[in-house]
């Protein structure tokens, strides 16, 4: 069964473009709410905004019995890096991001944490003409295969996402994502699904997720829910309930059953740690009825392709 | 063409943040009304109750100082401290008038400025997930909640602007139908709309369209230029810079139906400097304006009201602005 994290972030100030709902948060209180929720074995952590003070990072874990589910490296920030870091057209800021990540990379390592995540948001473009897209692939793939040799031991996994901050990010499906992966060629670089992020570009996650292990760059699953228009971050299962039962279906196919799944879910008016145990309910409440799907059943029907029998089943079998 | 007067809304011009990122720090009122004054082509500065009108007397100077008028006083009733959970629509009655006092506030304000005009974009009615909030109770307090604080003087326009989402997933005043049927519920001529063009992309209309439905009903008080992918989110881009078809057809239309307010603006600046981002939305509008003297509207409106006439329209289109 995998084991439950919290994004750090999202246990602190809660805000978007027009309001504040919660106001920040310090790294010790945000431990304090993980450890209120039931079922929550883990946080993911975010660089560099956790990592001030690495000897009180490491006693609040050891405090609180909380494990680590892959250190977050925050690409954008405010103030530097503007136009991207790793796509960016000044070799310096590019050479910046390289020198960041490989200390993102040793602080996961004494952490014994192997897995880095990334979402690399501020990568890409608003407007039509901003952006030279030959040329950012070529540094892309310059940075990441730099970030990745640095340490082959730790998996560097991109989180792909339609939009937002900018109009078009530069990673923003699966497939985009795997191919360029595939083109740097480190067997370390793979991708973070975003359930999401998967669902507002326009994908079916179990789909997705598929294709990816395929080529064993099914790398990490972050949960939440959206309505396809904006990356919400609302709680799995509110609004795709069926693509949640067949993404759930898969990753037990595919053997991702003994890993994490991370949360970026937005508690906004409501109470953080309350909407987080709802979250840990729903997900192992998904999970649950997933397991109702005969396996040879399921086969048999996804042979036959005969929606109007398999829609029948799942209806009788799981409610 | 008509010309039409440009301004541009203040809060742009000072702190501006999404949810990672904050780009440009804030600036006091009187350096935002400056470098408003600075933008060119810019006569008028859209201000936000209360934020901008803390000493209502030392604003109404700066503006006078700058030879800036007030396009539109923009009431704010979003604040999460107070509107957590509605604004217009909230279960509390408390809080419902709240929101309505300050926009009573707001047309008293406007009627001393002899602005006569209030706009507001009700952001805090909404929800995210289903089984959130009671429809038929948020909407009657809705109404309800209009309807008092357009009473209060009605010798000041309200103009209510409807975005399709964010900061919730679903706002209640969503796009054009819908806004059309609060103005037939509210049945108040000084209630109307502030069409905000990239929230029409984004609500997927055609903005063309939706000016037209509300200026059959002679309530398109006031307009927010910008564009948008189109796909979701509210980017407040430089307008044309995506639809440029669409742009030049929303301004024939704006003039076709007599618009005489102002073209107001919602531009993120982000990365850019802001009076440069407002500059190049200002000369994009002058420039479409241009090109539609420059290829005739008669003649483009008489073939728009010919059946299957599409083909020959672009062909028209094309040659008088592309060669």
């Amino acid at each position: 069964m995998n084991k439950l994290a919290i994004i750090s972030a999202f246990l602190g100030g809660v805000k978007n473009r027009y309001m504040v709902y919660e106001p920040e948060r310090i790294l010790a209180k945000k431990f304090e709410l993980a450890a209120k929720i039931d079922g929550v074995a883990g946080l993911e952590l975010c660089y560099p905004a956790d990592f001030e003070d690495l000897s009180l990072l490491k006693s609040l874990l050891a405090d609180h019995g909380l494990g680590v589910s892959a250190i977050n490296v925050r690409s954008r920030r405010s103030g530097k890096w503007w136009r991207g870091s790793f796509t960016s057209a000044n070799s310096r800021e590019r050479g910046e991001v390289v020198d960041d990540f490989k200390i993102a990379l040793d602080a996961a390592a004494e952490l014994s944490v192997d897995r880095i995540s990334t979402c690399p948001l501020n990568e890409g473009h608003d407007y039509v003409f901003e952006m030279d897209y030959l040329k950012a692939y070529d540094y892309a793939e310059e940075t990441f295969s730099a970030i990745c040799t640095h340490n082959p031991a730790i998996r560097v996994c991109i989180e792909y996402k339609w939009n937002d901050p900018r109009t078009r990010c530069f990673f923003a499906s699966a497939g985009e994502t795997l191919s360029f992966c595939q083109a740097v060629g480190k067997p370390n670089l793979g991708v973070a699904l975003d359930f999401g992020h998967s669902i507002q570009t326009g994908e079916r996650p179990a789909q997705a997720a598929a294709m990816l292990a395929r080529d064993n760059r099914l790398f990490y699953v972050h949960l939440n829910d959206n309505d396809r228009n904006f990356d919400w971050d609302l709680m799995p299962g509110a609004m795709h309930f069926w693509e949640f039962i067949e993404f759930f279906y898969y990753l037990r196919i595919l053997g991702y059953t003994d890993d994490w799944y991370a949360y970026d879910v937005m508690s906004k008016e409501m109470d953080t740690v309350e909407t987080f145990k709802t979250v840990v309910e729903v997900t192992r409440k998904l999970e649950s009825l997933t397991d109702r799907i005969d396996r040879d059943r399921m086969d048999d029907l996804l042979t036959d392709r005969d929606p109007s029998q398999t829609i029948r089943y799942l209806y009788r079998s799981l409610l | 063409m008509k010309k039409w007067k440009f301004s541009v809304n203040a809060g742009f011009l000072g702190k501006r943040q999404d949810r990672f990122t904050q780009y440009r720090p804030d600036r006091p009122l009187e350096d935002k009304i400056r470098l408003a004054a600075q933008i060119d082509g810019v006569e008028g500065v859209e201000l936000k109750y209360p934020q901008d009108f803390d000493d209502a007397k030392l604003t109404q100077s700066l503006l006078d100082g700058h030879g800036l008028i007030c396009s539109a006083v923009n009431v704010d009733i979003k604040d999460a401290a107070f509107f957590r959970f509605g604004a217009l629509s909230n279960n509390d009655p408390a809080k419902r008038r709240r929101a309505v006092r300050l926009l009573q506030e707001g047309l008293d304000l406007a009627a001393e400025m002899n602005i006569g005009l209030v706009s507001t974009c009700p952001l805090a009615d909404g929800y995210d997930y289903p089984f959130q909030i009671d429809y038929s109770d948020a909407w009657g307090y809705f109404i309800e909640s209009i309807k008092a604080a357009a009473s209060y003087r009605r010798d000041v326009k309200l103009a209510l602007e409807f975005q399709p989402h964010e900061p919730h997933a679903r706002i209640l005043l969503s796009n054009v139908g819908i806004l059309l049927h609060v103005l037939d519920e509210v049945t108040m001529n000084n209630v109307g709309a502030n069409l905000d063009i990239g929230h029409s992309f984004a609500a997927l209309e055609t903005p063309a369209e939706s000016i037209t439905l509300l200026a059959r009903k002679e309530r398109l008080f006031y307009l927010h230029t910008n564009d948008n992918t189109g796909d979701g989110g509210d980017w407040d881009m430089i307008s044309g810079s995506v639809h440029f078809w669409h742009w030049l057809e929303l301004l024939l239309t704006l003039d076709r139906v007599g618009y005489n307010g102002w073209l107001g603006a919602d531009i993120n600046p982000k990365h850019m400097s802001a009076d440069q981002a407002f500059a190049a939305n200002n000369r994009m509008i002058r420039k479409m304006i241009e090109l539609l003297d420059r290829i005739g509207t008669d003649k483009l409106v008489e073939m728009v009201r010919e059946n299957g006439n599409s083909g020959q329209i672009y062909d028209y289109l094309g040659k008088h602005l592309m060669s």
